[in-house]
Protein backbone atom coordinates (compact mmCIF):
# COMPACT_ATOMS: atom_id res chain seq x y z
CA UNK A 1 0.00 0.00 0.00
CA UNK A 2 1.88 3.44 -1.11
CA UNK A 3 1.27 5.74 1.30
CA UNK A 4 0.75 8.38 -0.71
CA UNK A 5 -2.90 7.47 -1.27
CA UNK A 6 -4.04 7.79 2.14
CA UNK A 7 -5.69 11.16 3.35
CA UNK A 8 -4.31 12.64 6.22
CA UNK A 9 -7.26 11.59 8.27
CA UNK A 10 -6.76 8.00 7.32
CA UNK A 11 -3.03 8.46 8.78
CA UNK A 12 -4.40 10.60 11.65
CA UNK A 13 -6.26 7.62 12.88
CA UNK A 14 -3.94 5.12 12.37
CA UNK A 15 -1.23 7.19 14.61
CA UNK A 16 -4.37 7.28 16.93
CA UNK A 17 -4.68 3.59 16.84
CA UNK A 18 -1.41 2.58 16.67
CA UNK A 19 -0.53 4.91 20.25
CA UNK A 20 -3.63 3.35 21.91
CA UNK A 21 -2.05 -0.07 20.87
CA UNK A 22 1.06 1.03 22.91
CA UNK A 23 -0.31 2.57 25.67
CA UNK A 24 -2.74 -0.41 26.28
CA UNK A 25 0.19 -2.64 26.43
CA UNK A 26 2.35 0.10 29.22
CA UNK A 27 0.11 2.85 30.84
CA UNK A 28 -3.64 2.37 30.41
CA UNK A 29 -4.28 -1.29 29.87
CA UNK A 30 -7.89 -2.13 29.43
CA UNK A 31 -9.07 1.69 29.01
CA UNK A 32 -6.68 2.09 25.74
CA UNK A 33 -7.95 -1.69 24.32
CA UNK A 34 -11.35 -0.40 24.80
CA UNK A 35 -10.81 3.10 23.14
CA UNK A 36 -8.56 0.52 20.66
CA UNK A 37 -11.85 -1.12 19.93
CA UNK A 38 -13.48 1.98 19.47
CA UNK A 39 -11.70 3.53 16.85
CA UNK A 40 -11.70 0.21 15.05
CA UNK A 41 -15.41 0.40 14.45
CA UNK A 42 -15.22 3.83 12.76
CA UNK A 43 -12.96 2.63 10.45
CA UNK A 44 -13.15 1.35 7.03
CA UNK A 45 -11.94 -1.93 5.41
CA UNK A 46 -8.87 -1.56 3.61
CA UNK A 47 -7.35 1.57 5.36
CA UNK A 48 -4.46 2.00 6.72
CA UNK A 49 -6.46 2.89 9.82
CA UNK A 50 -8.11 0.17 9.73
CA UNK A 51 -4.74 -1.86 9.45
CA UNK A 52 -3.37 -0.65 12.06
CA UNK A 53 -6.33 -0.70 14.53
CA UNK A 54 -6.18 -4.77 13.35
CA UNK A 55 -2.72 -4.84 14.12
CA UNK A 56 -3.25 -3.54 17.46
CA UNK A 57 -6.03 -5.48 18.28
CA UNK A 58 -4.21 -8.91 17.35
CA UNK A 59 -0.66 -7.44 18.94
CA UNK A 60 -2.88 -6.97 22.23
CA UNK A 61 -4.65 -10.16 22.42
CA UNK A 62 -1.51 -12.52 21.48
CA UNK A 63 0.16 -9.83 23.75
CA UNK A 64 -2.31 -10.82 26.37
CA UNK A 65 -2.47 -14.76 25.96
CA UNK A 66 1.55 -14.68 25.93
CA UNK A 67 2.03 -12.91 29.17
CA UNK A 68 -1.10 -13.74 31.26
CA UNK A 69 -2.02 -16.98 30.07
CA UNK A 70 1.64 -18.47 29.84
CA UNK A 71 2.29 -16.79 33.34
CA UNK A 72 -0.53 -18.04 34.89
CA UNK A 73 0.35 -21.96 33.65
CA UNK A 74 3.86 -21.23 34.66
CA UNK A 75 2.32 -20.57 38.13
CA UNK A 76 -0.39 -22.65 37.84
CA UNK A 77 2.62 -26.13 36.61
CA UNK A 78 5.38 -25.01 39.12
CA UNK A 79 3.53 -23.71 42.52
CA UNK A 80 3.13 -20.52 44.31
CA UNK A 81 5.63 -21.26 46.91
CA UNK A 82 8.71 -22.17 44.54
CA UNK A 83 11.05 -20.04 44.27
CA UNK A 84 11.75 -21.11 40.30
CA UNK A 85 8.74 -20.31 39.62
CA UNK A 86 8.89 -16.26 40.26
CA UNK A 87 12.84 -17.32 38.86
CA UNK A 88 11.20 -18.72 35.16
CA UNK A 89 7.75 -15.99 35.40
CA UNK A 90 9.57 -12.61 36.18
CA UNK A 91 12.46 -13.37 33.57
CA UNK A 92 9.98 -14.23 31.13
CA UNK A 93 7.19 -11.35 31.59
CA UNK A 94 9.72 -8.49 31.62
CA UNK A 95 11.52 -9.96 28.29
CA UNK A 96 8.34 -10.59 26.80
CA UNK A 97 6.27 -7.72 27.75
CA UNK A 98 9.30 -5.76 26.33
CA UNK A 99 9.58 -6.92 23.35
CA UNK A 100 5.72 -6.34 22.76
CA UNK A 101 6.22 -3.05 23.44
CA UNK A 102 9.23 -2.33 21.22
CA UNK A 103 6.80 -3.85 18.67
CA UNK A 104 3.92 -1.46 19.18
CA UNK A 105 6.78 1.44 18.91
CA UNK A 106 8.06 -0.32 15.77
CA UNK A 107 3.86 0.07 14.17
CA UNK A 108 3.68 3.52 15.69
CA UNK A 109 6.71 4.88 13.88
CA UNK A 110 4.98 2.86 10.22
CA UNK A 111 1.84 4.78 11.45
CA UNK A 112 2.84 8.09 11.64
CA UNK A 113 4.08 7.89 8.10
CA UNK A 114 1.10 6.21 6.91
CA UNK A 115 2.97 2.88 5.80
CA UNK A 116 2.35 -0.97 6.75
CA UNK A 117 4.69 -2.37 8.77
CA UNK A 118 7.86 -3.62 6.76
CA UNK A 119 11.13 -4.53 7.59
CA UNK A 120 13.57 -1.67 9.53
CA UNK A 121 16.48 -2.04 7.17
CA UNK B 1 36.74 12.97 6.92
CA UNK B 2 35.71 16.36 6.69
CA UNK B 3 38.47 17.99 8.72
CA UNK B 4 42.53 16.53 9.47
CA UNK B 5 42.28 16.53 12.84
CA UNK B 6 39.47 14.23 13.66
CA UNK B 7 41.81 11.79 12.47
CA UNK B 8 43.18 11.88 16.39
CA UNK B 9 40.13 10.04 17.08
CA UNK B 10 41.44 6.40 15.59
CA UNK B 11 44.02 6.79 18.74
CA UNK B 12 40.94 6.70 21.28
CA UNK B 13 39.19 4.36 19.48
CA UNK B 14 42.01 2.00 19.48
CA UNK B 15 42.95 2.13 22.61
CA UNK B 16 39.02 1.81 23.73
CA UNK B 17 39.25 -1.44 22.01
CA UNK B 18 42.45 -2.77 23.68
CA UNK B 19 40.97 -2.06 26.93
CA UNK B 20 37.27 -3.56 26.27
CA UNK B 21 38.95 -6.54 25.22
CA UNK B 22 40.75 -6.85 28.72
CA UNK B 23 37.93 -5.85 30.62
CA UNK B 24 35.77 -8.57 28.78
CA UNK B 25 38.73 -11.23 30.15
CA UNK B 26 39.22 -10.08 33.73
CA UNK B 27 34.77 -10.18 33.45
CA UNK B 28 35.46 -14.16 32.52
CA UNK B 29 37.94 -14.79 35.26
CA UNK B 30 36.12 -12.80 37.53
CA UNK B 31 32.59 -15.04 36.37
CA UNK B 32 34.57 -17.78 36.69
CA UNK B 33 35.62 -17.68 40.41
CA UNK B 34 32.28 -17.21 41.44
CA UNK B 35 31.77 -20.71 41.10
CA UNK B 36 35.84 -21.67 41.53
CA UNK B 37 36.67 -19.62 43.71
CA UNK B 38 40.52 -20.91 43.83
CA UNK B 39 40.36 -20.09 40.26
CA UNK B 40 44.06 -17.92 39.57
CA UNK B 41 44.58 -17.60 43.34
CA UNK B 42 46.66 -15.70 45.17
CA UNK B 43 47.74 -14.16 41.46
CA UNK B 44 44.49 -12.37 40.68
CA UNK B 45 41.97 -12.28 43.75
CA UNK B 46 38.63 -12.01 43.41
CA UNK B 47 38.64 -8.60 44.29
CA UNK B 48 41.38 -7.74 42.19
CA UNK B 49 39.63 -9.20 38.83
CA UNK B 50 36.60 -7.33 40.06
CA UNK B 51 38.09 -4.09 40.29
CA UNK B 52 39.76 -4.46 36.89
CA UNK B 53 36.77 -5.22 35.39
CA UNK B 54 34.71 -2.69 36.38
CA UNK B 55 37.86 0.53 36.12
CA UNK B 56 38.80 -0.65 32.40
CA UNK B 57 34.94 -0.43 31.51
CA UNK B 58 35.04 2.78 32.80
CA UNK B 59 38.34 4.02 31.27
CA UNK B 60 37.41 2.44 27.63
CA UNK B 61 34.22 3.94 28.03
CA UNK B 62 36.05 7.41 28.59
CA UNK B 63 38.28 6.64 26.05
CA UNK B 64 35.21 6.47 23.57
CA UNK B 65 33.54 9.16 24.80
CA UNK B 66 36.85 11.12 24.10
CA UNK B 67 37.31 9.72 20.74
CA UNK B 68 33.82 9.98 19.73
CA UNK B 69 34.07 14.26 20.51
CA UNK B 70 37.33 14.51 18.77
CA UNK B 71 35.22 12.95 15.83
CA UNK B 72 32.37 14.75 15.66
CA UNK B 73 33.18 18.45 17.43
CA UNK B 74 35.60 19.81 14.32
CA UNK B 75 32.02 18.21 12.02
CA UNK B 76 29.93 20.06 13.72
CA UNK B 77 32.09 23.21 14.61
CA UNK B 78 32.69 23.46 11.29
CA UNK B 79 36.07 23.91 12.05
CA UNK B 80 39.36 22.00 12.83
CA UNK B 81 40.42 20.63 16.20
CA UNK B 82 41.64 23.64 18.53
CA UNK B 83 44.95 21.54 19.15
CA UNK B 84 45.35 18.04 17.56
CA UNK B 85 48.55 17.97 19.38
CA UNK B 86 47.02 18.44 22.91
CA UNK B 87 44.37 15.74 22.02
CA UNK B 88 47.83 13.38 21.28
CA UNK B 89 49.45 14.38 24.10
CA UNK B 90 46.43 14.20 26.88
CA UNK B 91 45.72 10.55 25.20
CA UNK B 92 49.15 9.21 26.28
CA UNK B 93 49.12 10.68 29.73
CA UNK B 94 45.79 9.02 30.04
CA UNK B 95 46.83 5.82 28.70
CA UNK B 96 50.48 5.59 30.73
CA UNK B 97 48.05 6.62 33.37
CA UNK B 98 45.61 4.22 32.86
CA UNK B 99 47.96 1.20 32.33
CA UNK B 100 50.26 1.69 35.33
CA UNK B 101 47.34 1.95 37.54
CA UNK B 102 46.20 -1.72 36.02
CA UNK B 103 49.21 -3.08 36.49
CA UNK B 104 49.46 -1.71 40.25
CA UNK B 105 46.15 -3.28 41.21
CA UNK B 106 47.72 -6.82 39.44
CA UNK B 107 50.96 -6.43 40.73
CA UNK B 108 50.66 -5.29 44.27
CA UNK B 109 48.12 -5.52 47.61
CA UNK B 110 45.80 -2.98 47.44
CA UNK B 111 47.09 -1.38 50.68
CA UNK B 112 50.51 -1.28 49.39
CA UNK B 113 49.09 0.74 46.17
CA UNK B 114 47.54 3.00 48.59
CA UNK B 115 51.09 3.28 50.24
CA UNK B 116 53.12 3.92 47.40
CA UNK B 117 50.92 6.11 45.99
CA UNK B 118 51.00 8.32 49.07
CA UNK B 119 46.71 7.88 49.79
CA UNK B 120 47.14 9.53 53.42
CA UNK B 121 48.26 12.40 51.79
CA UNK B 122 44.34 12.32 50.47
CA UNK B 123 42.38 9.41 50.71
CA UNK B 124 40.35 8.50 48.39
CA UNK B 125 40.60 5.01 47.54
CA UNK B 126 38.96 2.34 48.40
CA UNK B 127 35.42 2.91 47.19
CA UNK B 128 33.55 0.99 44.37
CA UNK B 129 34.46 1.50 40.90
CA UNK B 130 36.52 4.83 42.37
CA UNK B 131 39.43 2.65 43.69
CA UNK B 132 41.85 4.53 41.40
CA UNK B 133 44.77 5.83 43.68
CA UNK B 134 44.67 9.44 44.64
CA UNK B 135 46.81 10.50 42.55
CA UNK B 136 45.01 8.52 38.94
CA UNK B 137 42.28 10.52 39.77
CA UNK B 138 44.44 13.71 39.92
CA UNK B 139 45.85 12.80 36.10
CA UNK B 140 42.06 12.10 35.44
CA UNK B 141 41.31 15.63 36.24
CA UNK B 142 44.25 17.21 34.70
CA UNK B 143 43.37 14.68 30.85
CA UNK B 144 39.69 15.88 31.77
CA UNK B 145 40.47 20.05 31.58
CA UNK B 146 42.79 19.57 28.81
CA UNK B 147 40.33 17.83 27.24
CA UNK B 148 37.92 20.14 27.57
CA UNK B 149 39.72 22.96 26.90
CA UNK B 150 40.63 21.83 23.77
CA UNK B 151 36.86 20.35 23.11
CA UNK B 152 35.24 24.04 23.93
CA UNK B 153 37.83 26.19 22.51
CA UNK B 154 36.65 24.86 19.25
CA UNK B 155 33.27 24.95 19.95
CA UNK B 156 33.83 28.02 20.76
CA UNK B 157 35.66 29.33 17.72
CA UNK B 158 33.04 27.48 15.48
CA UNK B 159 29.69 27.01 14.57
CA UNK B 160 27.66 26.26 17.53
CA UNK B 161 24.78 22.86 17.33
CA UNK B 162 22.67 21.30 19.73
CA UNK B 163 24.73 18.40 19.11
CA UNK B 164 28.13 20.18 20.03
CA UNK B 165 26.31 22.02 23.11
CA UNK B 166 24.40 18.97 24.45
CA UNK B 167 27.86 17.40 24.77
CA UNK B 168 29.84 19.62 26.17
CA UNK B 169 26.73 19.88 28.41
CA UNK B 170 27.44 15.98 29.34
CA UNK B 171 31.42 16.30 29.29
CA UNK B 172 31.68 19.15 31.89
CA UNK B 173 28.54 17.57 34.10
CA UNK B 174 31.27 14.23 33.68
CA UNK B 175 34.30 16.11 34.67
CA UNK B 176 32.63 18.08 37.43
CA UNK B 177 30.59 15.44 39.45
CA UNK B 178 34.09 13.20 38.94
CA UNK B 179 35.36 15.91 41.50
CA UNK B 180 33.31 14.18 44.12
CA UNK B 181 35.38 11.23 43.82
CA UNK B 182 37.87 13.51 46.03
CA UNK B 183 35.61 14.01 48.96
CA UNK B 184 35.47 11.15 51.57
CA UNK B 185 34.25 12.26 54.52
CA UNK B 186 34.93 9.49 57.73
CA UNK B 187 30.78 9.27 58.40
CA UNK B 188 29.97 6.39 55.87
CA UNK B 189 26.20 7.24 55.28
CA UNK B 190 27.65 10.72 54.11
CA UNK B 191 30.13 8.81 52.01
CA UNK B 192 27.96 6.50 50.01
CA UNK B 193 25.32 9.56 49.66
CA UNK B 194 28.09 11.36 47.66
CA UNK B 195 29.78 8.25 45.89
CA UNK B 196 26.80 7.98 44.50
CA UNK B 197 27.02 11.76 42.93
CA UNK B 198 29.60 10.58 40.70
CA UNK B 199 28.50 7.40 40.05
CA UNK B 200 24.64 7.94 39.23
CA UNK B 201 24.70 11.34 38.27
CA UNK B 202 27.23 10.06 35.60
CA UNK B 203 25.78 6.57 34.75
CA UNK B 204 21.84 8.14 34.69
CA UNK B 205 22.26 11.93 34.62
CA UNK B 206 25.42 13.00 31.99
CA UNK B 207 26.30 10.30 30.30
CA UNK B 208 23.12 10.01 28.99
CA UNK B 209 23.68 13.50 27.24
CA UNK B 210 26.46 12.11 25.64
CA UNK B 211 24.50 9.14 24.47
CA UNK B 212 22.12 11.46 23.26
CA UNK B 213 24.57 14.00 21.19
CA UNK B 214 26.37 10.90 20.40
CA UNK B 215 23.41 8.97 18.69
CA UNK B 216 22.01 11.71 17.55
CA UNK B 217 25.10 12.80 15.06
CA UNK B 218 25.51 8.98 13.51
CA UNK B 219 21.33 9.40 13.10
CA UNK B 220 21.90 12.60 11.20
CA UNK B 221 24.74 11.09 9.15
CA UNK B 222 23.21 8.21 8.47
CA UNK B 223 19.55 8.68 8.27
CA UNK B 224 20.00 12.43 6.01
CA UNK B 225 17.39 12.90 8.65
CA UNK B 226 16.98 17.04 8.74
CA UNK B 227 18.71 18.71 11.75
CA UNK B 228 16.31 20.57 13.06
CA UNK B 229 13.90 17.53 13.44
CA UNK B 230 16.77 15.75 15.25
CA UNK B 231 17.97 18.53 17.64
CA UNK B 232 13.85 18.61 18.73
CA UNK B 233 14.06 15.02 19.80
CA UNK B 234 17.32 15.31 21.32
CA UNK B 235 16.29 18.78 23.33
CA UNK B 236 13.24 16.54 24.86
CA UNK B 237 14.96 13.54 25.35
CA UNK B 238 17.81 15.31 27.73
CA UNK B 239 15.23 17.40 29.23
CA UNK B 240 13.37 14.20 30.59
CA UNK B 241 16.84 12.33 31.23
CA UNK B 242 17.73 15.47 33.70
CA UNK B 243 14.16 15.76 35.40
CA UNK B 244 13.83 12.09 36.24
CA UNK B 245 17.75 11.55 37.19
CA UNK B 246 18.95 14.48 39.16
CA UNK B 247 16.11 13.62 41.63
CA UNK B 248 16.01 10.13 40.77
CA UNK B 249 19.52 9.54 42.73
CA UNK B 250 17.12 9.22 45.40
CA UNK B 251 16.81 5.31 44.64
CA UNK B 252 20.63 4.76 45.79
CA UNK B 253 19.35 6.49 48.87
CA UNK B 254 17.08 3.82 50.25
CA UNK B 255 18.39 1.81 53.43
CA UNK B 256 21.56 3.50 53.54
CA UNK B 257 20.88 5.98 56.40
CA UNK B 258 19.03 8.68 54.40
CA UNK B 259 16.40 10.15 55.41
CA UNK B 260 13.07 8.55 54.69
CA UNK B 261 11.74 10.97 52.18
CA UNK B 262 14.40 10.09 50.05
CA UNK B 263 12.03 6.30 49.30
CA UNK B 264 9.33 8.21 47.60
CA UNK B 265 11.01 10.62 45.90
CA UNK B 266 13.75 7.79 44.81
CA UNK B 267 10.91 5.55 43.77
CA UNK B 268 8.64 8.56 41.85
CA UNK B 269 10.94 10.27 39.98
CA UNK B 270 13.32 6.92 39.20
CA UNK B 271 10.14 4.84 37.80
CA UNK B 272 9.94 8.10 34.96
CA UNK B 273 13.72 7.06 34.35
CA UNK B 274 12.79 4.41 32.17
CA UNK B 275 10.80 7.59 29.89
CA UNK B 276 13.95 9.18 28.23
CA UNK B 277 15.20 5.72 27.24
CA UNK B 278 11.95 4.71 25.81
CA UNK B 279 11.81 8.14 23.80
CA UNK B 280 15.46 7.16 22.60
CA UNK B 281 14.40 3.94 21.15
CA UNK B 282 11.55 6.35 19.65
CA UNK B 283 13.30 8.56 18.09
CA UNK B 284 15.71 5.83 16.61
CA UNK B 285 12.89 3.91 15.06
CA UNK B 286 11.59 7.02 13.61
CA UNK B 287 14.74 8.23 12.04
CA UNK B 288 15.65 5.14 10.49
CA UNK B 289 12.25 5.11 9.57
CA UNK B 290 12.01 8.54 7.79
CA UNK B 291 15.33 7.91 6.00
CA UNK B 292 15.55 10.23 2.96
CA UNK B 293 18.93 8.13 2.24
CA UNK B 294 20.48 4.23 1.92
CA UNK B 295 23.42 5.11 3.77
CA UNK B 296 26.22 1.88 2.80
CA UNK B 297 27.05 1.56 6.30
CA UNK B 298 24.84 -0.68 7.42
CA UNK B 299 26.32 -2.06 10.54
CA UNK B 300 26.49 1.63 11.80
CA UNK B 301 22.93 1.44 11.40
CA UNK B 302 22.18 -1.56 12.91
CA UNK B 303 24.31 -0.34 15.94
CA UNK B 304 22.27 2.62 16.21
CA UNK B 305 19.08 0.43 16.73
CA UNK B 306 20.26 -1.62 19.12
CA UNK B 307 21.82 1.14 20.95
CA UNK B 308 18.58 2.48 21.25
CA UNK B 309 16.70 -0.25 22.28
CA UNK B 310 19.20 -2.27 24.35
CA UNK B 311 19.81 1.11 26.55
CA UNK B 312 15.59 1.14 26.73
CA UNK B 313 15.89 -2.47 28.04
CA UNK B 314 18.90 -2.92 30.26
CA UNK B 315 18.87 1.20 31.42
CA UNK B 316 14.65 1.78 31.30
CA UNK B 317 13.07 -1.71 32.24
CA UNK B 318 15.62 -3.40 34.01
CA UNK B 319 16.32 -0.32 36.39
CA UNK B 320 12.64 0.34 36.75
CA UNK B 321 12.34 -3.68 37.95
CA UNK B 322 13.81 -2.80 41.14
CA UNK B 323 13.68 0.96 41.56
CA UNK B 324 10.76 1.32 43.89
CA UNK B 325 11.23 1.37 47.33
CA UNK B 326 8.97 -1.61 48.39
CA UNK B 327 10.58 -3.73 46.05
CA UNK B 328 14.12 -2.06 46.39
CA UNK B 329 13.71 -3.28 50.17
CA UNK B 330 14.44 -7.21 49.10
CA UNK B 331 16.42 -6.58 45.93
CA UNK B 332 18.76 -4.39 47.54
CA UNK B 333 22.46 -4.97 46.46
CA UNK B 334 21.45 -8.27 45.08
CA UNK B 335 22.46 -9.79 41.99
CA UNK B 336 19.72 -8.04 40.14
CA UNK B 337 21.35 -4.64 40.92
CA UNK B 338 24.13 -6.78 38.60
CA UNK B 339 21.51 -7.54 36.00
CA UNK B 340 20.55 -4.12 35.68
CA UNK B 341 24.23 -2.94 35.58
CA UNK B 342 25.20 -5.47 32.73
CA UNK B 343 22.52 -4.85 30.43
CA UNK B 344 22.09 -0.91 31.07
CA UNK B 345 26.56 -0.36 30.81
CA UNK B 346 26.33 -2.56 27.32
CA UNK B 347 23.35 -1.34 26.10
CA UNK B 348 23.29 2.44 26.56
CA UNK B 349 27.37 3.17 27.03
CA UNK B 350 29.22 0.14 25.37
CA UNK B 351 27.05 -0.09 21.91
CA UNK B 352 27.04 3.86 21.51
CA UNK B 353 30.63 3.99 21.49
CA UNK B 354 30.42 0.87 18.92
CA UNK B 355 27.94 2.92 16.93
CA UNK B 356 30.16 5.30 16.60
CA UNK B 357 33.42 3.63 16.18
CA UNK B 358 31.81 1.41 13.29
CA UNK B 359 30.42 4.81 12.01
CA UNK B 360 33.99 6.84 12.08
CA UNK B 361 36.58 4.13 11.84
CA UNK B 362 35.84 3.56 8.33
CA UNK B 363 35.93 7.27 7.37
CA UNK B 364 38.88 7.44 9.34
CA UNK B 365 40.57 4.70 7.21
CA UNK B 366 39.72 6.65 3.74
CA UNK B 367 36.01 4.60 2.85
CA UNK B 368 32.57 5.56 3.35
CA UNK B 369 31.51 2.39 4.78
CA UNK B 370 33.78 -0.53 5.56
CA UNK B 371 33.65 -3.40 2.41
CA UNK B 372 30.77 -5.48 2.46
CA UNK B 373 32.37 -8.73 4.01
CA UNK B 374 34.14 -6.51 6.80
CA UNK B 375 29.95 -5.38 7.53
CA UNK B 376 28.61 -8.55 7.54
CA UNK B 377 31.04 -10.04 10.07
CA UNK B 378 30.59 -7.06 12.19
CA UNK B 379 27.13 -7.52 12.14
CA UNK B 380 27.28 -11.18 13.41
CA UNK B 381 29.35 -9.78 16.23
CA UNK B 382 26.75 -7.24 17.00
CA UNK B 383 24.34 -10.13 17.31
CA UNK B 384 26.69 -12.56 19.14
CA UNK B 385 27.52 -9.68 21.91
CA UNK B 386 23.81 -8.26 21.74
CA UNK B 387 22.16 -11.93 22.20
CA UNK B 388 25.08 -13.20 25.07
CA UNK B 389 24.10 -10.13 26.80
CA UNK B 390 20.41 -10.73 26.94
CA UNK B 391 21.24 -14.05 28.26
CA UNK B 392 23.67 -12.91 30.78
CA UNK B 393 21.17 -10.53 31.93
CA UNK B 394 18.52 -12.91 31.83
CA UNK B 395 20.67 -15.68 34.06
CA UNK B 396 21.41 -12.94 36.35
CA UNK B 397 17.84 -11.60 36.99
CA UNK B 398 17.45 -15.61 37.75
CA UNK B 399 20.30 -15.79 40.25
CA UNK B 400 18.84 -12.37 42.04
CA UNK B 401 14.92 -13.76 41.84
CA UNK B 402 16.48 -17.08 43.50
CA UNK B 403 18.96 -15.22 46.13
CA UNK B 404 15.85 -12.39 46.98
CA UNK B 405 13.62 -15.79 47.34
CA UNK B 406 16.29 -17.82 49.69
CA UNK B 407 17.81 -15.15 51.24
CA UNK B 408 15.27 -12.56 52.06
CA UNK B 409 11.80 -13.59 51.42
CA UNK B 410 11.11 -17.43 52.69
CA UNK B 411 9.85 -18.09 56.16
CA UNK B 412 13.04 -19.73 57.30
CA UNK B 413 15.89 -17.46 55.48
CA UNK B 414 19.72 -18.68 54.27
CA UNK B 415 22.86 -16.74 54.81
CA UNK B 416 24.40 -15.33 52.19
CA UNK B 417 27.18 -18.06 50.82
CA UNK B 418 24.76 -21.17 51.64
CA UNK B 419 22.46 -19.05 48.99
CA UNK B 420 25.12 -18.66 46.91
CA UNK B 421 25.68 -22.29 46.62
CA UNK B 422 22.29 -22.70 45.28
CA UNK B 423 22.39 -20.42 42.80
CA UNK B 424 25.47 -21.66 41.48
CA UNK B 425 24.19 -23.10 38.11
CA UNK B 426 23.05 -19.73 37.46
CA UNK B 427 26.87 -18.21 37.39
CA UNK B 428 28.02 -21.51 35.47
CA UNK B 429 25.29 -20.17 32.38
CA UNK B 430 26.51 -16.27 32.80
CA UNK B 431 29.89 -17.83 32.48
CA UNK B 432 29.23 -19.87 29.03
CA UNK B 433 27.19 -16.99 27.79
CA UNK B 434 29.94 -14.45 28.51
CA UNK B 435 32.61 -17.18 26.43
CA UNK B 436 30.00 -16.40 23.28
CA UNK B 437 30.08 -12.74 24.13
CA UNK B 438 34.08 -13.40 23.76
CA UNK B 439 33.25 -15.24 20.51
CA UNK B 440 31.14 -11.66 19.57
CA UNK B 441 33.98 -9.63 20.80
CA UNK B 442 37.04 -11.37 18.53
CA UNK B 443 34.58 -11.68 15.54
CA UNK B 444 34.23 -7.82 16.23
CA UNK B 445 37.89 -7.05 16.12
CA UNK B 446 38.76 -9.24 13.15
CA UNK B 447 36.01 -7.18 11.13
CA UNK B 448 38.55 -4.48 11.20
CA UNK B 449 41.22 -6.80 9.01
CA UNK B 450 38.93 -8.32 6.95
CA UNK B 451 39.70 -7.27 3.29
CA UNK B 452 37.15 -7.10 0.12
CA UNK B 453 36.43 -10.51 -1.52
CA UNK B 454 37.30 -11.05 -4.95
CA UNK B 455 34.12 -10.83 -7.47
CA UNK B 456 34.67 -13.98 -9.68
CA UNK B 457 33.22 -13.86 -13.19
CA UNK B 458 31.18 -16.61 -14.23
Amino acid sequence: MDKTAHSSSDIKTASQAALLSLLNLTLLPIIAFSALLWIYNKTQPGTIARYHAELGIKTNLFAAIALFLVSALMIAFGGFDSAWTWVYVISYFTIVHTTFIIFAVWALVRSWSGEKLNKLM
Amino acid sequence: MKYKSQAVAKLYFTAAIGLFVGQILFGLIMGLQYVAGDFLFPEIPFNVARMVHTNLLIVWLLFGFMGSAYYLVPEESERELFSPMLAKLMFWVFLVAGALTILGYLLVPYATLADITMNDLLPTMGREFLEQPTITKLGIVVVALAFLYNIGMTILTGRKTVINLVLITGLIGLAVFFLFSFYNPDNLVMDKYFWWWVVHLWVEGVWELILGAILAFVLIKITGVDREIIEKWLYIIIAMTLITGIIGTGHHFFWIGTPDYWQWLGSVFSAMEPIPFFMMTLFAFNMVNKRRREHPNKAATLWALGTAVMAFLGAGVWGFLHTLAPVNYYTHGTQITAAHGHMAFYGAYVMVVLTMISYAMPIMRGNKANNERAQVLEMWSFWFMTVSMVFITLFLTGAGIMQVYLQRYSDAPIAFMAAQDKIAIFYWMREIAGLVFLVGLVLYVMSFFVKPGVKVNA
